[in-house]
């Protein structure tokens, strides 16, 4: 139990009144005086040259106000690295997928816009194209990208220890490949843009957004414009999973024609332009060869991991190396080596999802039950003997300060009842484990950190201005709920403003697991700034130190003699008074070694802190149709410090959905070349409210040394070790092991008809 | 598409608006009536995030020609309040923490208020078949079912 006021406690988020009557808006929702609807025309062919447009028709057309080609873009591309920059957002010359963005109308309806997009006439010369990855990477393949041989886009080499001497020494070696098709985040608000631009120069924007900050940097590169006219706005954000940092093409689309009609402009996209034209999780063929001792503690580890990158690098030296750093983040590995290749393909770009790749964290946790069973050793006692613990330093380098993976591990066993359950259930029913350990802050340069100010009203109450970001996380509240916490007010004493590229501090955004950790220090250093200024003054109010006052309820007051106290307006409109009116300043910088790099360098301190977590799934198998139904789930995570536990709950049931349920058992798309035949809700498969199993989830608490009041991270979790849970528990149930993700009924009846045919 | 005039009724109100025949309800809920709690996930009937009440029947909006329905009561997530009291689901939603990013809540919530007011002592069984067409990305529905559960007569 806390013995704080406010932290540790449930608490009413900030932000839930608004979006329980409707009064807060989303981007969609957002209207300006003369505004236009935009539509954008896109690429029928996966690869082709842009030879000639033509939009004279689409000009003339009445209600049409701008008509935007690559033409009208200024040549740079973005990327998110200097060495990355491959992405023209509005192509001249080439065009690399189906769906990409070839042109664009604003207009006064949308329906005139969509109308225009019919009138403009391209001409292409189509080029042969490749879909799958390890095709695009032979000789002769398709060439994507002139500077890209054998479409490799990024390789992230890295090697610890002696890997071949250790893999002679093993006990035990065996190998698997593991297989994932792509997926995809599905937030429910889709895709939108408002872009309004005036005469002297001023660009804003407002669009669903984990980063403002990155926005306005990118847009300002990209549109070359001084960061300083580039505005990007808070706006409330639904949901983002990671699918919501980068920076798309229809803020930049939307903005040119902004520029080009001086009139705001508003582009809202379908959910199929949503799937196809945004971003997506990759996709990705896993190669791992383990080595263990005879009591099964992992002596080497050798992984070749071929992501499908899409069209463009996006955030892809990250991509590439993030399945591996959260595998060392989670269990002790003195030897390794891992190869991993991100390959350009004609398909969508691939972006960042949760920590990608269900086939890595899915497939490598399997293959420790698969040696645990082959070694006679008890699942839960191979994760135990491998878990990392505090103290210790993970394969690249970093060290641990806080963990709580054994302990989760035992609490998720116990709590649901593992052992009684584990290869004791009858056939179709199963139970399985899984465990994780994920980065909190990871280096970003300058944009790792997080500054906040708070300033006081003479009522008393206070304003916190953060740029920290929330796509439906909590992080507002969060912040807010820290603040007053220090300051002894209540939580509606406080207004939040956030996430707005001109008026807050730079911020990392709600990016790498870095919110509490970060924006929530930088908002704690701001609030214990005023009050060591509001006792300061108050001080010589009450007669007495600042070390024998505090503040609460809105009073400060003397410890000792409670009795003796001044209103907090009281005290704030005597340091107006002074001239010494009380702003509070703080920042925070995750202690990470800021020369590590995603490809030259993978070596030094990775994060600030690490999070950890571990999963039992319980499931049926239904033999006569392949279906697996999760009945049951135990979670325990290690989030440092529950900042409000009621959200730390909801992170954690959301990824039981999105990445259980949803990932490991339902979500995929289909292709047909490189043409996405499921861009809709109805054939892309997410989990209903009927398809949940019950869920009990466990909050572990270690308290990390820098963590604000102990706090890390809630957010990752099931998305990275639900696969795993599931799997294995599938294999608990029917004795087959499922490689490729998702785990659908017809893989499982191929599975248990090669089982019988084998026996 | 000429356009022709409705009379509306949305939340107790009378709305007069010249709309086109193939408007959808959504549309003009949003649109026209500047009723934006109304949200759009996918604009063919599969999220569920549009979802109004028309006779105190959950419908989607976005299926929902705006001609078909003048002579219905229609309640949006605007008019689910009375004036600052909040209707007992939206409570339970707040208190519960079961709105995460909130795009799918207003949709969520009526669907909550219909079933309730049909069947005010619902099992879990039964919450979770009624909310079943209204997709949520961010909370794993525990809380969602959790916080209709709470508004019920059933606690």
């Amino acid at each position: 139990m806390t013995e704080h006021e406010l932290v540790g406690r449930r608490v009413v988020r900030i932000d839930s009144l608004a979006k329980a009557t409707g009064e807060a808006r989303y981007t969609a929702d957002l209207t300006l005086p003369r505004m236009l609807h935009a539509k954008v025309l896109r690429s029928p062919h996966a690869h082709a040259r842009i030879l000639h447009i033509d939009t004279i028709k689409a000009e003339k057309l009445r209600g049409v106000k701008a008509v935007v080609t690559g033409k009208d873009a200024t040549g740079v591309k973005w990327g998110v690295f200097s060495y990355t920059r491959d992405h023209e957002l509005l192509p001249a010359n080439k065009v690399r997928y189906i769906g990409e963005d070839v042109a664009a109308v604003a207009a006064e309806d949308e329906e005139t816009a969509l109308g225009a997009l019919e009138l403009i006439e391209v001409e292409y010369e189509v080029l042969p194209a490749v879909f799958d990855p390890l095709e695009a990477m032979k000789e002769g393949a398709p060439q994507i990208h002139d500077h890209a041989e054998n479409n490799v886009n990024i390789h992230v080499p890295i090697e610890v220890g002696d890997v071949d001497r250790a893999f002679e020494e093993a006990y035990y070696v065996r190998e698997d490949r593991f297989v994932d098709t792509e997926y995809t985040y599905c937030q429910t608000e889709p895709y939108a843009v408002l872009a309004s631009y005036d005469s002297a120069g001023n660009l804003e924007i407002w669009t669903p957004n984990a980063s403002p900050h990155t926005k306005a940097k990118a847009l300002s590169n990209l549109l070359e414009k001084p960061l300083s006219k580039v505005k990007v706005r808070r706006v409330f954000t639904g949901g983002a999973f990671g699918g919501r940092s980068d920076i798309f093409p229809g803020e930049f689309i939307t903005a040119l024609l902004s520029m080009k009609a001086r009139r705001p402009v508003k582009m809202v996209y379908t959910r199929e332009e949503s799937f196809t034209s945004v971003r997506q999780a990759h996709s990705m063929v896993v190669d791992s060869k383990i080595g263990v001792t005879k009591d099964g503690r992992l002596l080497a580890s050798e992984i070749k991991l071929v992501l499908d990158g899409g069209a463009y690098s996006s955030t892809g030296p990250i991509a590439t190396s993030v399945p591996f750093l959260v595998w060392e983040e989670t269990y002790r590995l003195p030897n390794a080596r891992f190869n991993g290749y991100r390959v350009y393909t004609n398909k969508p770009v691939r972006g960042m999802y949760r920590c990608h790749g269900r086939a890595f964290h899915g497939g490598l946790g399997m293959q420790l039950d698969m040696i645990a069973e082959e070694l006679g050793i008890d699942p839960l006692e191979m994760q135990l003997k491998n878990a990392l613990k505090a103290g210790e330093t993970q394969a690249t380098g970093s060290r641990i300060t806080s963990c709580g993976l054994s302990e989760a591990l035992e609490a998720a066993a116990e709590r649901s009842g593992w052992k009684e359950k584990r290869g004791k259930l009858p056939y179709g029913k199963g139970i399985g484990m899984g465990a994780n350990g994920m980065m909190v802050g990871f280096p970003m340069g300058i944009r790792g950190g997080s500054a906040a100010i708070i300033k006081f009203n003479e009522d008393g109450g206070a304003t916190l201005i953060s740029g920290v970001v929330d796509n439906g996380q909590g992080n507002e509240s969060m912040v807010v709920q820290i603040a007053a916490d220090v300051l002894g007010l209540r939580m509606e004493d406080i207004n939040l403003v956030s996430a707005d590229s001109e008026v807050t501090p730079l911020d990392q955004g709600a990016y790498s697991q870095a919110a509490t950790f970060v924006s929530g220090n930088a908002a704690r250093a701001a609030a214990m700034d005023a009050k060591e200024q509001i006792l300061d003054i108050a001080s010589d109010m009450l007669d007495a130190t600042p070390a024998q006052l505090d503040i609460k309820d809105g009073k400060v007051f003397v410890k000792e003699r409670p009795e003796w106290n001044v209103w907090l307006g009281k005290v704030i409109r005597k340091a107006l008074i002074d001239n010494t009116p009380v702003v509070g300043r703080g920042s925070y910088m995750p202690q990470v070694d800021q020369s590590r790099d995603w490809v030259s360098n993978p070596q030094g301190q990775h994060a600030g802190t690490f999070s950890f977590g571990a999963a039992v799934a319980e499931v049926e198998v239904d033999t006569e149709t392949g279906q697996v139904r999760v009945t049951n789930v135990t979670g325990a995570h290690d989030c440092g410090f529950a900042i409000n536990p009621m959200a730390v709950e909801g992170q954690l049931e959301g990824s039981v959905a999105s990445g259980g349920v949803g990932a490991t058992l339902l979500e995929e798309h289909v292709w047909d070349g490189g043409q996405m035949l499921n861009a809709n809700m109805l054939e892309y498969k997410v989990p209903l409210s009927v398809d949940m199993p019950q869920i009990v989830p466990i909050i572990v608490e270690t308290i990390d040394p820098e963590g604000p009041f102990g706090a890390k991270e809630a957010g990752l979790w099931g998305s990275m070790n639900m696969f795993q849970a599931i799997g294995n528990a599938v294999y608990d149930a029917v004795g087959v092991w499922i490689k490729e993700f998702p785990i659908t009924p017809d893989k499982v009846l191929r599975a248990l008809e090669e089982k019988e045919r084998g026996s | 598409m000429e356009k022709r005039l409705v009379r509306l009724k949305v939340n107790g109100e009378e709305r007069d608006v010249a709309v086109s025949p193939n408007e959808t309800l959504a549309e003009v809920l949003r649109e026209r009536l500047e009723l934006t709690g109304t949200k759009m996930g996918c604009g063919e009937g599969a999220c569920g995030t549009c979802t109004v009440l028309l006779d105190g029947k959950p419908v989607r909006s976005c299926l929902t020609l705006a001609v078909e329905v003048q002579d219905k009561e229609i309640v949006t997530i605007e008019g689910l309040s009375e004036g600052a009291e909040l209707h007992p689901v939206q409570k339970a939603f707040i208190e519960h923490g079961a709105i995460q990013c909130g795009f799918c809540s207003p949709g969520m919530i009526l669907t909550g208020k219909a079933l309730l007011d049909e069947n005010p002592q619902p099992t879990e069984e039964e919450v979770r078949r009624a909310i079943s067409g209204v997709v949520c990305r961010c909370t794993g529905y525990a809380k969602i079912v959790e916080a209709i559960l709470a508004a019920s007569d059933s606690t």
